[in-house]
């Protein structure tokens, strides 16, 4: 009985596909919405109006690159090709031809240059402006040939160029709507900003104009779903349930206990993909007792970091062996062989030549007091857990470490003084250029946290934004990271891994390595 | 009368000039910055100094409070630095959903707490009235943000009945309106029992039974509506306490009111948002007062308003 209720379900499910498949084969099903969630509202979709962008933005404004889904290589996104000068400091890119804003005005050459003078502009002083590095014009050369001109070559521009920041928008929207672009945005992409009801939705419909896809596609042209909406639920909790439930069809980006309970249960499709974020913790060079080299060294090689991802990230998670997460450009496979390894006996020698005997219960004492500090972190539960892993890490090897948990705001502003000890939390990037926000002396006043000042570092930094050729580049972040692994100013800790849940009527939703949803391609199975 | 409550209205003026300056206050001396929030902390210091500029939070702390005070007399609260929206925009657009969900709780807490209170007085000292008190008990002791989570859990994963978080239907309203009702739902019943216990020995009572009157008609026509001359007041502070409690339950049930708001200006040091859902929340927090006050003339005529 049962038997045949199944089999008479799928030959209903059968026919349903025969009579919705385009003629010529079964193919993705056409209409519906897609609901998919994000964790707060984007401060404004105008991209140069906001400090972070993210999937809100990503599905209806586009970049002149973008990066293959499988390779990570950059590949056209609304440029068709370009061409870098030898000296690197023009790079001139071709236009695809045929591309249309969704209020109706071309793309073109005049679109990219009016937008990156937008976001340039001083009076407007848009947080997405560092992406720009270096750039001092854009010339159109014709209609769909424009020039970008940087003062000195900047090698990460690649990495920027596919950042929703860079996205190309339309100069008569931009004209129109001045400082309310992001009530009523405007782009090239697959989806059209519908609604936006601020903390709870935006809903997007799809562009039936589109027919630019990126080549990682199997469809090209529009969207298979009608409508896209991105709800927006703070709670973690309630985020989850709310996928369990079918409020969702996809859940990005699982917390790491639900993650692991639902691939238990086995019951949605997951997708795993590694992040481009690592944690560290990162030990203020200039306080003591963290001031001294080898009680540094001594601190990461008392830490597992396999234990680590393991216990404190559900092994949703890598152990990271440079400051540079494994899904950077510019990590070094063979940094292996300098990296902090476990390895306790080490440890305690490093701590005996920094003048630390043990004591009572094991606890490492120099001059009557044990070998203490303490961390800043933020009240998260994943930085929460890492903490409480390494202090009992730490503790084993007779050092002692605090945890003081901050406010985002409080810590970013704080650590300038210099009056913490360490920290430990996280950064999403790119791209290696990454480590010249913190480890640059000219960033002490802000993001050089860890207060890390050296002159060939420096230089090194330097040369890295500046050398064009990936080899020559590559070199440059291999120095880096071997001299950053034997001053420690961090000991690198994990970069975790994302868990995208989908309802299995959901097909063909994919992410690339940033964690971004693709979208051509996914659809509501019938 | 009017002139009572003209007079209450400019009572408001000193009020909100003494919060709003106490706010202003408090936001510089917490540790945190604005423009780093907003830069994430990768802009350059020129860039962020432009901004400091921009934002008019260069100048000294008392020019900065005057030009807030003298620009907010007008109705102008400026642009939120984090979106760059018009804070009355944003304010106006989330005040509805605060006050949806806050009139919900409100005939939650209403509902439930009288009835629970007038169930517990008629049956002093039975079982009734004892488990009526436990849970009241628990009803003000539960922290809403783990009572949200069970009864997601509960009505949202395991039934499924109810939506655990958004604000589209009618039905997204019952579980925030629930978590965030049931603390003044307990101490609504707490008083409305202890009023009515000492309304039910009133000598009027006494003479309402004596002359035959059901014991129905003696407890809601002339009891209840004696008993609840301190229970309108307690509603009315618990009218502007829902306020506090919806910061928590919106995070929870992801509902996008005022509450939300002043969470996510706090954490960006939003400066004008925080000002402005104070002097909102403040302007409400009076009202109310106000209505409650001019309600218990309508309930009690023993009391008049000079």
């Amino acid at each position: 009985m049962r038997y045949r209720l199944l089999s008479s379900i799928a030959l209903l499910t059968l026919a349903l596909m025969a009579l919705s498949a385009p003629p010529g084969g079964a193919g993705p099903a056409r209409g519906g919405t897609l609901t998919i969630v994000i964790s707060s509202d984007p401060p404004s979709l105008d991209p140069h109006r906001t400090p972070s962008v993210g999937m809100a933005h990503a599905v209806m404004y586009e970049t002149l690159v973008t990066v293959d889904r499988t390779t990570g290589e950059f590949i056209p996104g609304l440029a068709e090709s370009w061409e870098v000068s030898r000296d690197g400091t023009t790079i001139t890119f071709k236009l695809r031809r045929g591309v249309k804003f969704h209020d109706g005005t071309p793309f073109n050459a005049a679109a990219v240059k009016a937008t990156f003078e937008r976001l340039a502009s001083k009076e407007l002083n848009s947080p997405g402006a560092t992406w720009l590095g270096t750039l001092s014009r854009t010339e159109v050369v014709d209609d769909y040939t424009v020039r970008l001109v940087f003062a000195q070559p900047y090698a990460p521009i690649f990495s920027s160029l596919r950042i929703s920041f860079l996205s190309i928008l339309s100069p008569a929207a931009m004209a129109r709507m001045g400082a309310d672009y992001s009530q009523n945005p405007v782009g090239t992409g697959p989806f059209r900003f519908k609604q936006w009801i601020p903390n709870d939705r935006i809903v997007y419909e799809r562009n039936p104009d589109y027919a630019w896809g990126p080549a990682h596609y199997k469809n090209r042209g529009a969207p298979y779903v009608d409508q896209l909406v991105i709800r927006i639920i703070p709670d973690e909790s309630a985020r989850v349930i709310a996928f369990e439930r079918g409020d969702l069809d996809v859940l990005p980006g699982a917390p790491p206990r639900d993650a692991r309970r639902m691939m238990r249960e086995g019951k949605f499709p997951f997708i795993q993909i590694p992040t481009t974020s690592g944690t560290y913790l990162g030990l203020n060079v200039k306080r003591p007792p963290v001031n001294d080299v080898r009680v540094r060294r001594a601190i990461g090689h008392a830490i597992n970091t396999d234990e680590v991802a393991r216990i404190a990230l559900e092994g949703l998670a890598v152990p990271m062996l440079s400051p540079i997460a494994p899904t950077i450009w510019g990590y070094w496979d063979g940094v292996k062989q300098y990296a902090l390894d476990y390895n306790p006996d080490k440890a305690k020698a490093l701590l005996a030549e920094a003048g630390y005997r043990p004591g009572p219960g094991g606890a490492m004492m120099k001059d009557g007091r044990q070998l203490e500090f303490t961390v800043w972190t933020y009240a998260l539960m994943t930085n929460v857990r890492l903490a409480i892993v390494v202090q009992s890490q730490l503790r084993a090897a007779g050092i002692k470490m605090n945890i003081e948990q901050l406010e985002v705001s409080t810590l970013l502003a704080q650590t300038p003084r210099g009056e913490h000890d360490a920290i430990l939390i996280s950064y999403g990037w790119p791209d290696a250029d990454i480590l010249y926000f913190f480890f640059h002396s000219s960033r002490l006043a802000t993001t050089n946290r860890v207060h890390y000042a050296n002159p060939q570092v420096d230089k090194l930094l330097e040369e890295g934004r500046t050398t064009v050729d990936p080899a020559k580049r590559l070199e440059v972040y291999k120095q880096l990271q071997r001299i950053l692994l034997a001053d420690v100013p961090w000991v690198p800790l994990a970069s975790s891994l994302a868990l995208n849940f989908h309802h299995a009527y959901i097909q063909d939703v994919y992410y690339d390595k940033y964690g971004n949803l693709l979208l051509l391609d996914a659809y509501r199975q019938r | 009368m009017l002139r009572y409550v003209a007079r209450r209205l400019l009572h408001l003026i000193p009020v909100l000039l003494g919060i709003s300056f106490f706010v202003f206050l408090l936001v510089h001396l917490v540790p945190g910055d604005p423009v780093r929030v907003m830069l994430q902390d990768v802009g350059s210091p020129e860039q962020v100094e432009r901004m400091r500029k921009q934002l008019g939070l260069d100048r000294p702390f008392y020019v900065q409070y005057a030009s807030f005070v003298v620009r907010a007399a007008q109705g102008d609260f400026g642009r939120s630095i984090h979106t760059r929206r018009p804070v009355a925009q944003e304010i106006a657009f989330r005040i509805p959903y605060t006050v949806r969900m806050a009139v919900a709780a409100m005939l939650v807490a209403v509902v439930m707490g009288i009835g629970l209170g007038a169930v517990a007085a008629t049956h002093h000292q039975s079982a009734l009235d004892y488990g009526t008190m436990v849970v009241a008990l628990a009803g003000v002791s539960l922290p809403s943000f783990w009572f949200g989570l069970v009864l997601i859990l509960i009505f949202s994963l395991h039934l499924r009945w109810l939506p655990p978080a958004g604000a589209d239907t009618l039905l997204h309203l019952i579980l925030p309106a629930v978590t965030l009702g049931s603390g003044a739902a307990a101490i609504i019943a707490r008083l409305t029992r202890s009023s009515m216990l000492e309304v039910l020995r009133q000598d009027y009572i006494r003479t309402a039974r004596a002359k035959g009157l059901s014991a129905q008609r003696m407890v809601y026509r002339h009891a209840l509506k004696n008993a609840m001359i301190p229970v309108v007041s307690i509603v009315g502070l618990q009218f502007a306490g829902l306020l506090g409690g919806a910061v928590i339950v919106e995070t929870v049930f992801g509902w996008p009111g005022i509450g939300r708001l002043a969470v996510d200006a706090i954490f960006n040091r939003d400066i004008p948002v925080i000002q402005a859902v104070v002097l909102v929340a403040a302007v409400i927090f009076v009202f109310v007062n106000l209505l409650v006050d001019l309600l218990y003339g309508l309930l009690d005529p023993r009391i008049r308003y000079g």
